[in-house]
């Protein structure tokens, strides 16, 4: 599959994310990235566990 | 990066006019934010029902989305063909998905 | 008006705690109350509490699918709190709810 379409924030050059969301969410940037980091281990880690299929094969909604 | 700048374009352009602005566009983006990642932690392990594009609806037990919310993994997933055990669905598929508290 | 998914923090924000109609693709709608709009996806969720049913349901519209959203009727500082309770149940125990 190629669900790394878009790329976790720990491929992501660090600083420039860090900067991107101090400037999108201000003083709450460290919570929300906090948030985002833990969410996105959890779906990296479940895919590389199960190995999930895209269903449907084909997307219905091209 | 590109996410970003699809983002902030607002912030982006009137960044050095008003700080005031920013602050409080800030911490409206902050709570709404807050508020889509609460929901999706809460539908964590839920039965969900999906309602897809083509009118297709299907059930599935809610595993995690990434982040820019382009993916749902699930597992257990009812298809009209059979159940797949472990599957992703693209969001862009997706039109709604509901569960109950 | 601009487009569902191009609108700013400022805009979503004023449909949150709103009882409102989502329109969208396919002519499909929902209702229930707002209580949030994701400014990543523009997804909007949604809280009901059906009289047929004993327990709320929760329903989120991916952004790209979202065609238009009308208010129906205007939520109360109550309404907030208990939309609130459901999803932030720290936030229930400072209220004593």
């Amino acid at each position: 599959g190629s669900w790394r379409s878009s790329l976790p924030p720990s491929e992501r050059p660090g600083e420039r994310r860090t900067a991107e969301m101090k400037k999108l969410y201000g003083k709450d940037a460290a919570k929300i990235q906090g948030m985002e980091t833990a969410m996105q281990l959890t779906f990296d880690r479940n895919c590389d566990k199960k190995q999930p299929k895209y269903w449907p094969v084909i997307p219905l909604n091209l | 990066s590109p996410r970003f700048i699809a983002l902030c374009p607002t912030t982006l352009s009137s960044s050095s006019s008003s700080g005031a602005v920013d602050e409080e566009e800030q911490r409206l983006r902050s709570d709404l934010r807050e508020r889509f990642l609460r929901t999706l932690l809460l539908m964590t392990d839920k039965q969900v029902e999906f309602n897809m594009h083509e009118k297709v609806r299907v059930r599935a037990r809610f595993g995690a989305s990434d982040i820019d919310v382009l993916n749902f993994q699930v597992s257990g997933l009812e298809t009209p063909l059979g159940v797949q055990k472990e599957a992703l669905l693209r969001c862009q598929d997706v039109i709604s998905c509901s569960f109950e508290l | 008006m601009l487009q569902w998914r191009d609108r700013s923090p400022q805009q979503w924000q004023e449909f949150v705690n709103q009882e409102v109609c989502v329109t969208a693709h396919d002519q499909q709608s929902f209702e229930g109350r707002v209580f949030t709009v994701d400014p990543v996806s523009a997804s909007v969720v949604l809280v009901s509490f059906p009289e047929t049913k004993l327990r709320p349901s929760v329903r989120v519209i991916l952004g790209h699918a979202v065609t238009d959203v009308q208010i129906l009727a205007s939520g109360t500082p109550d309404s907030e709190s208990r939309m609130k309770s459901l999803f932030l149940p720290d936030t229930a125990q400072v209220l004593g709810a």
